[in-house]
């Protein structure tokens, strides 16, 4: 496969044009077609019309609805910056800010490390290394709809429940979980590392493979302990992998919808309400019709926020990633 | 597949078929000079039975009326599913919504006007006026079939009940007998003896229903109109402080507090709850649906203490038909809302027809509820399909018996989801955090509240 | 990273040769090993096991003993129920409806666009590639609720897709991902190939069709695979724009399940919904870790 060589990336600059073809300005409609204008177009169609209506479009209509009072029943009103400002006197927004750091961090904690030190691991294993690969990927093909609800259930706060059961075999009384304001966030996380550690795991496993093994045997002619080769040998040769997986998981956590709206709607007393929580309630909690003039502002934020936060990141890690 | 020109047919077809698949609505006059209506039927995942039973009364509606043809279409309400369907104009053309959300959906122009077929109908007269009103607007218009009311009762276990001790035919009937109740439960069985559904707005639904049995008010309406979040009130306080005993002293509400009206059900089914307050049409839901055994379910009226207004919250539903109906369909809907709904209620032949339809496809009949139309009518009712009633009638007469005299209270009405929803934090907080300081959490719920009131 | 290296790589690793005749190195290594074995299995396989466990036990069974096995026997009829009185059965078809429509209108999307984008270039072509790549950068979660919008009333057509399963197809194609990975394809593809093909009369349909999708099969596979897997795992926007239970794929439905069925019946369903998907990696597991590691490349 071709596209495994050249590890792509989306950030490179156009390409010129072939040599070959030749930039030609139709002089009539009639030359344009017979030059393949038309043709052109046509193969073009699908994606104009998919993109137009479903991205370019709405895109542009969430910078317009911020600015906006909607309600579907009467016509859109302009309304300045109102939205932001609803926004951000919300209460609860400070409260989804802060959880959703909370969600980051904890997902940072238990999810980035833990799959390195098994990947590391896995990296070593000589005999059955696809079993191990398998049963550490399993959890990632669960649907994750099943995965929350399955969770659900263990998260049971009665002693009968299936995670106090097992915690009374080895003589831990019965946790809260999810039923309790300060237990309930690292309880999301611990389901949401279990669903997604196998899918880091493989690319990490498939990123050691990388790793020149000319690299360790120089090392141990200098009399390099296991340690000191992973140390500067290994996390250094990972490192672009290391440091994309990080912003992409901030990224992505930033956005986390699926544990909190499943698990605790949000719960207990707004302690697991996230940015996108919110978002999804401005839109459509109410029956009678959501705040989307809000839902879209808040949306905005979010989104200018992880731009910056990319951009400042790709920036101070730039000279580290290259070297 | 062979040629390109297929392929861009392909394309071609795919998007048009868009149009076509979306373009065909259903409704309005066919060809043949039949009407066809979309009604809701029944909750998605309720069992086959309740479905055959369904389609029974439906056939026997259709025979009556040759003309129109009913086509059943799943439904249950639920905010975001309502909301998108009201914007995306999917609803069906018959379907319910609460009495709550009745002013804003007439307001806006969103309900069909069902003034000329509701007052055509010969016991128009009969019609409770307090459910009525709901459904009005300030001209008297109106907007909605009222289908069905219900007061909030006190829904217990019996078998937990009798597993713990206590007498199933005792129910409690004060507040701190539910909390003695409730501490005899928990310490006997290990299940919750007494919880409350707390999320997803139900938490302030019930603490409203709380609150309105001990006397207070979530919103008080001036004269004027002008509305004031009242949460702050001493019966609120009062059911919050209740909650705090039973949580943090007592210890008896168990170790879930995430509940909705949904989950509550399915764990009160399972016996992991002893009590809780719920609408006194939870017995076909409980039943049906989450499989309780009929002889452990036991309902009594709720508690009310000996403030002066104190009385029991109600609610119900109405049927309404889509504002995009025509008068073929206006009519249609309003015969098949008449047949389904209220017949039964004021027509021996059309009662007797559907309690059989109903008991012999094993549905429950003669379930507690309030009148939508007089109390004699409902009396009446009850009394022509006595041979069918298979709900346990002494299991459930402690809440027609406790609701004697009674006044029935109406949902706040400004803003009520939202308010619902702030509450939910309230309740949330105090059984989940020990320290939870309740004046502060009800001052947050007024401050939020009150700003959305005052911009309307 | 190549493919070669890849099976290479078995050689050696940060432990060498020489460090493995080392009793303690060896001990530790085997020790770890089997710990990890371990963790893995019953983190990985045990709550799967679990769940098929639990969707042959009576409810109360399930709810008192969570972790005996089987104290009262075996209860099938969860399963039956589950399939065919919920109708599983249907949100299982719809399921895979879901899937199919998005993966062929992904399909249709990117490999057109990305043959004219990559291959007949017309002048604005390098406009169109930057408006596409812009919305890289755009989270999904702004598309959210102006995208429901768009969906509830279509602009130009006027027309609700609510509760079609065009809602969830059209906006899948819509993924500049996809567009942009078979364009960076067809940018590899041997020049000389078309010009020869052109030079022999060949139209733009005849080279697309006969030509450049044949050579495309690795990224139609793995656009294919991208594109399943997601509509397999979407719950939030599905669950917005399929409200009616009879075209609900399983994943919406499963949490409304939760409160209207009985717990033995829900387990079961849990079950059924997961089964496909791990029976479909147990097949083609190497498909699936080795599509998992080109994520990772991709992305990186």
């Amino acid at each position: 496969m071709t596209v495994l060589d050249e590890r792509p990336s989306v950030v490179d600059p156009p390409q010129p044009a072939a040599a070959t073809r030749q930039r030609r300005r139709p002089a009539n409609p009639r030359t344009w077609v017979r030059n393949g204008g038309l043709s052109n177009l046509l193969f073009l169609v699908p994606m104009l019309l998919i993109f137009g209506i479903f991205s370019w479009y709405p895109i542009v209509q969430s910078f317009v609805m911020s600015f906006q009072k909607t309600n579907l029943v009467t016509a859109p009103t302009f309304v300045g910056l109102d939205n932001f400002v609803k926004v951000l006197q919300d209460p609860l927004f400070l409260t989804a800010v802060q959880n959703t750091v909370w969600f980051a961090v904890l997902a940072l904690l238990f999810g980035y490390p833990i799959p390195l030190i098994a990947a590391v691991l896995m990296s070593e294993v000589r005999r059955a290394k696809g079993l191990f690969s398998a049963l550490a990927y399993l959890p990632v093909v669960v649907p994750p709809v099943v995965a929350v609800l399955l969770w659900k259930f263990f998260y049971d706060a009665s002693p009968t429940g299936v995670f106090n059961s097992i915690l009374a075999m080895v003589g831990i009384g019965p946790q809260p979980w999810i039923q309790s304001i300060t237990a309930a966030m690292p309880s999301l996380v611990l389901e949401a590392t279990w669903a997604g550690a196998g899918g880091t795991i493989i690319i990490y496993l498939a990123a050691l493979t990388g790793v020149a093994p000319e690299l360790y045997d120089a090392a141990e002619v200098d009399g390099a302990s296991i340690w000191r080769k992973i140390w500067h040998i290994t996390l250094p040769q990972l490192r672009g992998i290391l440091l994309i997986t990080l912003i992409l998981q901030v990224i992505g956590t930033a956005q986390v919808f699926l544990e909190p709206f499943l698990f605790t709607a949000g719960g207990p007393a707004n302690s697991t309400i996230t940015v996108l929580l919110l978002i999804y309630r401005y839109a459509f909690q109410n029956s009678l019709g959501g705040d989307y003039g809000a839902a879209t502002a808040l949306s905005l934020m979010l989104a200018i926020f992880l731009a910056v936060l990319s951009v400042v990141y790709f920036r101070l890690t730039k000279s580290w990633s290259q070297n | 597949m062979k040629s390109p020109a297929k392929i861009v047919t392909l394309v071609a077809v795919t998007l048009a078929g868009v149009g076509l698949l979306s373009g065909c609505s259903a409704n309005a006059a066919d060809s043949d000079g039949t009407t066809t209506i979309k009604v809701v039927s029944l909750i998605p995942g309720t069992e086959q039975a309740a479905f055959d039973a369904f389609d029974a009364q439906v056939a026997q509606f259709e025979k009556a009326n040759p003309d129109i043809n009913v086509e059943g279409v799943e439904y249950e309400w639920s905010a975001p599913t309502f909301a998108a369907q009201l914007a995306g104009g999917t609803l069906p053309d018959v379907f319910r919504i609460p009495l709550t959300d009745a002013k804003t959906l007439i307001a806006n122009g969103q309900l069909a006007d069902m003034t000329a077929q509701v007052e055509a109908l010969p016991y128009f007269d009969t019609f409770n006026p307090s459910v009525l009103s709901n459904a009005q607007d300030a001209d008297g218009n109106i907007f909605g079939v009222p289908r069905e009311a219900y007061g909030m009762g006190l829904q217990y276990n019996r078998a937990l009940f009798v597993e713990a001790g206590l007498d199933p035919d005792a129910p409690p009937t004060t507040w701190d007998e539910v909390r003695e109740y409730a501490k005899i439960i928990a310490d006997k069985t290990g299940q919750a003896g007494y919880m409350q559904m707390t999320q997803s707005n139900t938490g302030g639904w019930q603490l409203t229903a709380a609150t309105v049995a001990r006397g207070g008010s979530m919103e008080e309406v001036a004269s004027d109109g002008t509305v004031t979040v009242t949460a702050d009130n001493s019966a609120t306080k009062e059911a919050l402080e209740y909650l705090k005993e039973l949580r943090w002293t007592d210890n008896s509400m168990g170790s879930n507090f995430l509940y909705d009206w949904g989950t509550i059900n399915q764990a009160f089914a399972a016996g992991q709850i002893g009590m809780y307050t719920g609408g006194s049409d939870l017995f076909t839901s409980l039943t049906r649906e989450s499989n309780m055994d009929a002889a452990d379910y036991g309902l009594t009226a709720i508690p009310l203490t000996d403030a002066k207004d104190a009385g029991v919250l109600g609610g119900g539903t109405l049927n309404v038909v889509n504002v995009k109906a025509d008068d073929t369909v206006k009519d249609a809907a309003m015969k098949w809302i008449a047949f389904y709904d209220l017949n039964k209620l004021v027509d021996k032949d059309a009662a007797l027809q559907d309690a059989k339809t109903l008991a012999d496809t094993d549905q429950a009949v003669g379930t507690p509820a309030l009148p939508v139309f007089d109390q004699a009518t409902l009396d009446q009712s009850r009394e022509w399909v006595k041979e069918y009633i298979n709900v346990p009638q002494e299991q459930i007469a402690f809440f027609a018996e406790g609701n004697v005299g009674r006044t029935i209270v109406g949902e706040p009405s400004a803003h009520t989801q939202e308010l619902y929803g702030a509450l939910d934090t309230a309740v949330q907080s105090v059984l989940t955090d020990k320290n939870a300081d309740i004046d502060a959490l009800l001052d947050t719920v007024n401050k939020t509240i009150q700003p959305l009131v005052d911009a309307d | 990273m190549s493919k070669t290296k890849i099976e290479d790589a078995e050689d050696r690793g940060i432990v060498s040769v020489a460090d493995w005749t080392k009793p303690r190195i060896r001990r530790t290594m085997r020790a770890s090993h089997a710990v990890l074995l371990v963790v893995l299995a019953v983190s990985g396989l045990g709550p799967l096991l679990w769940l098929g466990k639990a969707a042959l036990t009576p409810t109360q069974d399930t709810l008192r003993t969570p972790l005996a096995i089987f104290p009262n026997g075996i209860e099938w009829q969860n399963v039956v129920t589950a399939w065919s009185t919920i109708h599983l059965d249907v949100q299982f078809a719809n399921t895979l409806w879901v899937a199919a429509g998005s993966w062929a209108v992904q399909i249709v999307v990117a490999t057109t666009a990305g043959y004219a984008l990559s291959i007949l270039r017309p002048k604005y072509a390098g406009v169109l590639n930057a408006l596409v790549l812009g919305t890289l950068f755009v989270p999904s979660v702004v598309l959210l609720v102006p995208l429901y919008l768009t969906v509830l009333d279509v602009p130009f057509v006027g027309i609700s897709l609510i509760n079609t399963f065009w809602a969830v197809w059209l906006p899948a194609g819509a993924s500049a991902f996809n567009v942009l990975l078979v364009k960076r394809f067809f940018d590899n593809l041997p020049r000389e190939v078309f010009e020869a093909a052109r030079t022999d009369g060949a139209s733009s349909f005849r080279l697309f069709w006969s030509i450049v999708l044949p050579m495309s099969k690795p990224i139609v596979g793995v656009v294919s695979v991208f594109a399943i897997i997601a509509a397999w795992k979407d719950f939030l926007w599905p669950s917005l724009v399929l409200i009616d239970p009879m075209v609900q794929p399983l994943s919406v439905r499963l949490p409304a399940l939760q409160q209207s069925i009985e717990l033995g019946v829900y387990l079961a369903a849990l079950a059924i919904s997961s089964i496909i998907p791990i029976l479909l990696f147990l097949v083609f597991q190497r498909m699936f870790l080795r599509g998992a590691g080109l994520g990772g490349a991709v992305k990186g």
